[in-house]
């Protein structure tokens, strides 16, 4: 707590590693209690989903190399997707309450939620690698590279959730839309289906959608086990970049407007 | 003792940016991007000057509306000013709602912590946030390991006086959360406004009920759309409010 403060334009208080780190926490406190499994429902999801991909996609896609492997890895990005890009953008709406009654820098709610979703993300990575291993995969070198390759998605994820989040401020239909709109991305991104069963005419709408790239590189790295191409690695922190760069520009031109409209 | 100034208010003017009518889903904004603006400003208050020193208790009343909640908001460093300037000497404790920050899933000294780190604290705050809650909250070791969401009103208005008055604030701002409490805590929040009065902080205290007012403060100020319309003793004070309320007036 400071001494003194001069309030003038916009002169307010600025993030703080102990408020980040407690809020952070209570998230991911808040995740597990008063659950009875805890943190079995982060992998209960995807697997689930992978348990249903087997039983009807196995045949299908039978021209996938190791098909539970590849459905597994894209199921990882998805979920850590869906789930925090949902929390990250009612992260300011949630804690109204708080932001009209304390000096607390609104930024500190969508980014501790991310971080909760990026800590559950490490947490999940030793039971995803153990289910992979039993369907064959085999852990080497070459896959320490899932670590920057998903750092580079969840900024990717925080940028998108952070425009969300100031947009849902002002139109609580954001909210719903998102819940609406999380679906035909499911479908639109090849989880379940290799890319190449897209029309080849029809394969530049699928490059279209960002997270095609980003579950290219992860598998990649997963399935292939091989080094991505740079301009795999450019494309995909270019979309990062473009991603943050659009959420702190949405989120710090409706700022000024928040105090009035939460 | 002597009187420093512990808050300076100088031609303050605070700007709300307010979504337009009717502007209320997505569609209308999309559909119209760009023609039209999302917000319109509406100026919440304009013109206040005020001084306020170290061990006073100032009282402010004024109508639904009329910019005390928003002023308290800037003093606790919500809000910035959109014109003039709001210099704070001291460590504000702003109690602007009742049981604010509190997680109903978390237990009693979890939400210390976390409440100690909203209000702005660093790691040795939150300590001795925890050792006042301890020590000070009336609540037993048992109903502090409890969640929260398992309180009484009262237990939780206990537990988040005692954390905003954990640091020793030097600048009190209470709105109204006195209010809610049953009697014996509205007693005891009394009796500890006087020890934290006595002991050099100052307080803000933000109300409707003149008799309130009267009881707590030794200055007052009435706000009308806006304005700091009058500053004085809280009798002529509460006159003035009175009057503009059109409640006969008994001298």
């Amino acid at each position: 707590m400071s001494g003194t403060a001069v309030f003038r334009q916009q002169g307010l208080r600025a993030l703080s590693w102990p408020l980040l780190f407690e809020v952070a926490w209570k998230n991911v406190r808040l995740r597990y209690k008063s659950s009875l499994l805890g943190f079995v429902w982060t992998l209960l999801n995807p697997v689930l989903y992978l348990l249903i991909f087997l039983f009807i996609f196995s045949k299908a896609f039978a021209q996938v190399e190791n098909y539970p492997v590849f459905a597994l890895s894209g199921l990882i990005l998805w979920t850590f997707f869906a789930t925090t890009s949902a929390h990250v953008q009612g992260a300011l709406v949630e804690n109204s309450g708080v932001l009209r009654s304390l000096a607390v820098p609104p930024l500190v709610f969508p980014l501790a939620q991310w971080m909760a979703g990026v800590f559950n993300l490490v947490l999940s990575l030793l039971p995803f690698a153990l289910i992979l291993a039993a369907f064959g995969w085999r852990p080497a070198p070459v896959h320490l590279l899932v670590l920057p390759a998903l750092l580079v998605f969840t900024l990717f994820v925080f940028g998108v959730g952070l425009a969300l989040s100031a947009l849902h401020v002002f139109f609580r239909d954001v909210g719903l839309l998102w819940s609406a709109l999380l679906p035909a991305f499911f479908y639109l991104t090849p989880i379940a289906y290799p890319p190449d069963l897209v029309p080849e005419d029809l394969r530049w709408v699928a490059g279209m959608n960002p997270l095609y790239w980003f579950v290219d590189l992860f598998r990649t790295v997963v399935c292939d086990s091989t080094p991505p191409a740079f301009e795999q690695w450019v494309r995909t922190i270019l979309l990062a970049v473009a991603a943050l760069a659009m959420g702190m520009l949405v989120f710090r031109s409706l700022r000024p407007g928040f105090i009035a409209n939460y | 003792m002597d009187a420093r100034v512990m808050i300076e208010l100088r031609d303050l003017q605070v700007d709300y940016l307010v979504q337009r009518h009717g502007y209320r889903s997505i569609k209308e904004y999309l559909v119209s991007f760009g023609s039209k603006k999302l917000l319109e400003r509406k100026r919440i208050i304009e013109q206040v000057d005020l001084d306020i020193h170290t061990g006073e208790c100032f009282g402010i009343v004024g109508r639904n509306g009329s910019g005390k909640s928003t002023l308290l908001r800037v003093l606790a460093g919500i809000v910035a000013p959109s014109g003039g300037s709001a210099r704070v000497h001291g460590r504000v404790a702003p109690m602007l709602a009742l049981g604010v920050g509190l997680e109903p899933e978390l237990n009693g000294l979890e939400n210390a912590r976390l409440c100690a780190a909203l209000l702005g604290g660093d790691r040795s705050a939150i300590q001795r946030t925890l050792e006042h809650v301890r020590a000070f909250a009336g609540l037993a070791e048992d109903d502090l390991g409890m969640q929260v969401k398992r309180y009484s009103t009262g237990m939780m208005a206990r537990l988040g006086f005692a954390i905003a008055t954990a640091n020793d604030p030097e600048i009190l701002l209470i709105d109204e959360v006195l209010a809610v409490g049953d009697a014996e805590f509205q007693m005891r929040c009394y009796a500890h406004i006087d020890t934290l009065k006595s002991k050099g902080s100052t307080v803000i205290f933000v109300s409707h009920s003149l008799g309130e007012v009267q009881k707590l403060c030794d200055r007052a100020g009435c706000m009308e759309h806006g304005r700091m319309v009058m500053v004085g003793g809280t009798h002529e004070v509460g006159m003035h409010y009175h009057r503009l309320l059109g409640i006969p007036t008994n001298p």
